[in-house]
């Protein structure tokens, strides 16, 4: 098997937090313009006031800015609160090719255990066996959502 | 943005569409200059630029073979953006994190619910 048909290991974090799930899943969406780190980690950058997060299958997250420009970062695939959450997180360039990010609410003695894993490979799934068979899928949907970022950090 | 500074080679190398599709033809298959010229809708001279480029990311590997060079994807020079991906997710949940201590510090009434 050639090397370049490894799939990259997804990204799997965990965290606990003191709040039941129903809090935590509300914060975590709902709220996510409170908590996600904006300055560092958006679009706009510097500019970036908000997201607005619509919690529903179809639903979008999109970055808020001051001059009224949205971007879109993710549409909601799996709505199952308080336990579970599956994005659809496909910004700007090419929204077929999206990579999945699926957040877990566990609860845990004195709280939530969330846990997030950030896939890229399977939702390609939908392009169909053929693309699947001649596309090394992995890594792009990644690339086109960190170049945009790359990009508006220059 | 949190400067993905390790991956910035391999991010820039990237950033050109008719680049990233070089890499997605020699990722899905090892090929020469020529091989991937027939798919893309620039010059072969071009190709051969940019594949330097990917190369020189550390994103592609060429091979000789015969009269040419034979193209791969090198899928360790994609580490550093998947290790920047993994960094992002940590400062986001730490974040998330504080936030849910705040609610729970601010909201003590609720605290005792079981």
């Amino acid at each position: 098997m050639r090397r370049t048909t490894q799939p990259i290991e997804p990204v799997r974090k965990q965290r606990q937090v003191p709040i039941p799930p129903e809090r935590a899943f509300e914060l975590f969406t709902a709220g996510m313009g409170r908590w996600w780190p904006l300055s560092t980690h958006s679009i706009a950058a510097a500019d970036a006031t908000g997201v607005r997060f619509e919690g529903r299958v179809g639903g979008q997250i999109v970055e808020l800015t001051a001059d009224g420009t949205e971007h879109l970062w993710a549409v909601v695939t799996t709505w199952d609160p308080p336990h579970r959450l599956v994005l659809s997180w496909h910004p700007t360039i090419e929204p077929e090719a999206a990579s999945t990010v699926e957040v877990r609410f566990l609860p845990v003695e004195g709280g939530t255990r969330v846990e997030l894993e950030h896939r890229d490979f399977e939702e390609l799934g939908e392009v169909g066996p053929v693309a699947r068979e001649n596309y090394d899928p992995g890594w792009e949907p990644v690339l086109d959502r960190l170049l945009t970022r790359a990009e508006a950090s220059t | 943005m949190n400067e993905p500074a390790a991956a910035g080679p391999q991010l820039a190398a990237l950033a050109d569409p008719t680049r990233r599709r070089i890499f997605e033809l020699v990722a899905a298959a090892p090929s020469t200059v020529r091989a991937v010229t027939d798919q893309v809708s620039v010059s072969q001279p071009a190709v051969s630029q940019h594949l330097k480029v990917l190369r020189d990311a550390g994103l592609v590997v060429g091979t000789p073979r015969g009269a040419s060079t034979v193209y791969r994807a090198d899928r360790a020079g994609l580490e550093p953006i998947r290790a920047w991906l993994d960094s992002l997710w940590d400062d986001a949940l730490d974040a998330f994190v504080d936030a849910a201590q705040a609610q729970r510090d601010h909201d003590p009434q609720r605290e005792d619910q079981p």
